[in-house]
């Protein structure tokens, strides 16, 4: 990569030895933007103390892992960041089955809350210590001691029905009152529950309840399919940015197995996965206009983004879940013959942004509603670990696309969007601003877009007990994959982190001592997305006939004036 | 004396059948006009009659049980209507004898009340808070209402609507009754439920507010009587404020006055149409600066302009 400075690399492993003493096993470099420590657990917590407070690494997300098979022992692994370094790393350490605890590293890094309850309800190795140790991955009504990602466990265990089983939620405050949201609302586009303590009209505290939608697909990865397949199901992780979540498992398999990826694959990964940030953050606007009642912002805004989806069909044959990625590369080219009706396309879209832009910069109602409404301070947005626009509204300077490059953003580079102020207006504007800069993107990338081959040949069988992590800034923050290579032609461990896991944890304090009135629009501006964070796979549903409709004919069949005002 | 009875029984069942029929139209334009400037092409103007008539061909499902909530949404319909009959509507209110200009400022705030009420009886988180903010609202909105038809009184030295009105018709514009006038349209925005002052409602805060545990045949109600209501304010307004050009001849006048109430209800939808929901503390706010800006139109009343 030429980014990392061999002094950073001798200081890291100098604070991360001072810190461990003789706990230190093992140290490794698996790739050259990535260290990897293995330690006793017992000294986990003074570690992630040194690298947080001495070497202000970020944290990422834990990864909890089964390796009972390989090594005879249960991992804790988690992933930080050193951003300005260009570098991931890792802290792992192995977990006895005759003594499943670790201790917590909430109370130093309060991001870290979700990631331990997520081990814990998966392979179920307790951390010690944490302030909140209640259910989190896992239904309600699942049993007790049954942990789906150990190995003994099969992808299809099916247990049995339980009764009269309900959340834990907290009880509020004396005097305060419950304000349900979810798990159906009007704002809430997929499940998620929200009880909001109030007093009037102001909100003293809020608990949740999500993981509604969760559906296995980790296990699936690493029981069911190969690693050719699991692009497609990745990609169906979330419904607006799934060709990030290909690409971020693709790169890290590449990143793993050492596989080069052809230039020109690179450049168009990143035409694709700009064109996604385009018509997301155009979705997102339409949604935040919606949220405050302004149908007007909803419905222009949208219908600046049909062409963005109409441009992603005319690439891949798909308005979305694309299906090209693959492992070294692309399975599908962009035609060169279809440049300029896309830079053509990309004039319009930018005009139309621009003219959205200004009526919303200039709108006073819209800033009444959002400045000073949900804000989040630096100094906790860095604590809970927030990423994305979230983050660089607050101040906190962060975009993977600048901190670890991938793809082709190294040579086309990006100019980074952030506010200080940290309020639901400055979320606003860091989104806009991003979404004109996305478009200068595609364009340049295009005109830039090198001649080849789109996929490299794949020779040898990809070795087991291979690490590879990759991050990929979605729209909404950035999205993590950490893959550990297995036999049988499939990962041995494969876990996703959507932007949304972090960002929502972030919400609690954004929403203290507000209006009710304000909370839908503080939580859409986080841009949330639980399939995403849940890791959910929809299935349409199937009707026996199939016919297939032209463009113009559903147009005409959802204009049609029916005979009595029913419905066609 | 039978045929006076007879006469005005009459007059009483025109005005109602035509806020009753009208009503549902005027919400289907002032639809049109939000869906083109949505960029959309819109349910045709019918559409409020279907929707009216399959609520009310629908189960009447009941959240609570208790006389307030199952009494509510007749009673709510019922008080649009008495004001359809107290307001001149082209020609002079059939039952002006009855009640005078303070009369209808009691009966138009009824049915907000009467919908509040409905919030509260219906045991709903949602609907309370919905409740708490429709009193609020009513609580900022009702003194500017006041204050516009007090403008008039003291101008025609009359209490009664169609005295403002013949006075007004006779003695043409001033600058009092204009602001009076453009306060009243302001309260109507708020009282019509209409962005940004829907917040009452607020569908993606509080799921409809007062009204979420209405359905069915019961919402069917409530709907008309939210309709008829702002199409009746909008003939109070046009009547009493802005009664220019008058005929002589009923029916030009009637098609002339429908006009100008659709007029109107234009412009309350393009009010709509171009704003965001404002926050409940924002919207008393702002009425409470009307209210002290229509302070001047009596003001401007009582030097005679």
């Amino acid at each position: 990569m030429g980014l990392i400075d061999q002094a950073t690399l001798v200081r890291v492993k100098r604070a991360v030895e001072a810190g461990a003493k003789d706990a230190l096993l093992r140290t490794t470099e698996p790739h050259a933007d990535t260290l990897h420590f293995t330690i006793e657990k017992t000294a986990m917590r003074a570690v992630v103390e040194v690298l947080v407070n001495e070497l202000h690494a970020r944290f990422l997300i834990s990864v909890g892992t089964d390796e009972r098979p390989v090594t005879g022992a249960f991992s804790v692994l988690h992933v930080f960041s050193l951003d300005r370094a260009h570098l991931f790393i890792l802290l792992e350490a192995p977990i006895s089955e005759n003594d499943l605890r670790i201790e917590s590293i909430t109370e130093v890094i309060p991001g870290a809350n979700w990631a331990e309850r997520e081990f814990r309800d998966a392979i179920g190795v307790y951390p010690e210590g944490h302030p909140d140790p209640r259910r989190l991955l896992l239904a309600d009504d699942w049993p007790e001691g049954v942990y789906p990602l150990r190995r003994d466990v099969p992808y299809n265990y099916h247990p049995p029905r339980a009764e009269n089983v309900r959340p834990q939620l907290r009880e509020p405050p004396t005097g305060a009152s419950v304000v349900p949201m979810g798990p159906f609302f009007p704002v809430l586009e997929e499940p998620a529950y929200w009880r909001l303590f109030v007093e009037g009209e102001t909100i003293l505290g809020c608990d949740a309840r999500i993981f509604y939608n969760h559906r296995g697909i980790e296990k699936l990865g690493d029981s069911v399919l190969t690693y050719n397949e699991i692009p497609f199901l990745a990609e169906r992780i979330c419904g607006i940015c799934g060709f990030i979540h290909s690409t971020c498992y693709c790169q890290a398999v590449e990143k793993a197995a050492g596989i080069d990826v052809p230039r020109r694959a690179r450049f168009i990964r990143t035409i694709m996965l700009e064109l996604e940030r385009i018509h997301s953050h155009l979705l997102w606007l339409g949604i935040a206009g919606h949220i405050i009642g302004f149908e007007t912002v909803l419905m222009q805004a949208w219908r600046i983004r049909e062409p963005v989806m109409w441009l992603c069909e005319e690439i891949s044959g798909n308005r979305k879940t694309y299906g090209m990625n693959t492992i070294g590369g692309l399975r599908r080219d962009l035609p060169n013959e279809i440049k300029p009706k896309l830079l053509k396309g990309l004039t319009e879209v930018e005009e139309q942004s621009i003219a959205v832009r200004n009526a919303v910069i200039g709108d006073s109602t819209l800033h009444a509603r959002t400045k000073g409404v949900g804000v989040l301070a630096k100094d906790w947005a860095k604590k809970v670990c927030v990423v994305g626009p979230p983050a660089r509204a607050s101040g906190v300077a962060i975009d993977a696309r600048i901190d670890h490059p991938y793809a082709a953003y190294d040579e086309v580079p990006i100019l980074m969007a952030t506010q200080e102020a940290g309020d639901t207006w400055a979320r606003v504007l860091v989104r806009v601003t991003e979404l004109l800069e996305s478009i200068r993107l595609v364009r340049e990338a295009l005109q830039a877009l090198p001649e080849g081959p789109i996929c490299s040949e794949i020779k040898e069988e990809i070795p087991p007990g291979r690490v590879g992590v990759s991050v990929v800034e979605a729209p909404r923050g950035e999205a993590i994959h950490f893959v550990l290579t297995g036999g049988d032609n499939r990962p041995y461990r494969w876990r996703v982190r959507a932007p949304t896991y972090p960002n929502l944890q972030a919400l609690p304090a954004m929403v203290a001592n507000a209006n009710i009135a304000d909370v839908p629009i503080t939580l859409g501006s986080l841009d949330p997305c639980f399939s995403c964070t849940e890791r959910l796979e929809t299935i349409d549903r199937r009707t026996n006939e199939v016919r297939v409709y032209s463009h113009a004919e559903i147009l005409g069949l959802s204009r049609r004036k029916p005979p009595g005002g029913g419905v066609p | 004396m039978t045929i006076w009875f007879v006469k005005t029984l009459l007059l009483c069942l025109l005005n109602v059948a035509a806020a009753l029929l009208l009503s549902p139209l005027c919400e289907g334009v002032m639809r049109k006009i939000r869906a083109a400037l949505h960029s959309r092409i819109g349910p045709p103007v019918t559409q409020p009659y279907w929707d009216l008539l399959k609520l009310l061909g629908k189960e009447d499902l009941r959240a609570t049980g208790g006389a307030v909530y199952a009494g509510v949404p007749a009673l709510t319909l019922a008080s649009v209507l008495l004001l359809a009959v107290l307001v001149p509507m082209a020609t002079a209110a059939p039952l002006a004898f009855a009640g005078d200009m303070i009369v209808v400022l009691y009966v138009a705030a009824m049915s907000g009340v009467l919908i509040m009420l409905a919030g509260f009886a219906s045991a709903s988180p949602y609907a309370s808070i919905g409740s708490s903010r429709e009193m609020m609202m009513l609580l900022s909105v009702e003194p500017i209402l006041a204050i516009a038809l007090i403008v008039g009184a003291f101008k025609a030295r009359s209490l009664t609507l169609g005295g403002i009105a013949n006075w007004q018709m006779q003695n043409g514009p001033s600058i009092s009754m204009a602001i009076g006038g453009v306060a009243f349209f302001l309260a109507l925005q708020a009282v019509a439920g209409k962005l940004p002052f829907d917040i009452a409602e607020a569908e993606q805060e509080i799921m409809g507010g007062s009204l979420v545990e209405q359905s069915g045949p019961r919402l069917a109600l409530f709907r008309w009587a939210i309709w008829t209501k702002q199409f009746v304010l909008a003939f109070l307004l046009v009547e009493v404020f802005f009664p220019w050009p008058r005929f002589g001849n009923y029916l030009v006048d009637l098609v002339t006055t429908v006009v100008k109430v659709l007029v109107v209800l234009a412009l309350v939808t393009l009010i709509d149409v171009v704003n965001p929901r404002l926050r409940i503390d924002q919207a008393m706010g702002y009425f409470m600066r009307v209210a002290v800006s229509s302070l001047a139109a009596l003001a401007f009343a009582v030097i005679g302009k």
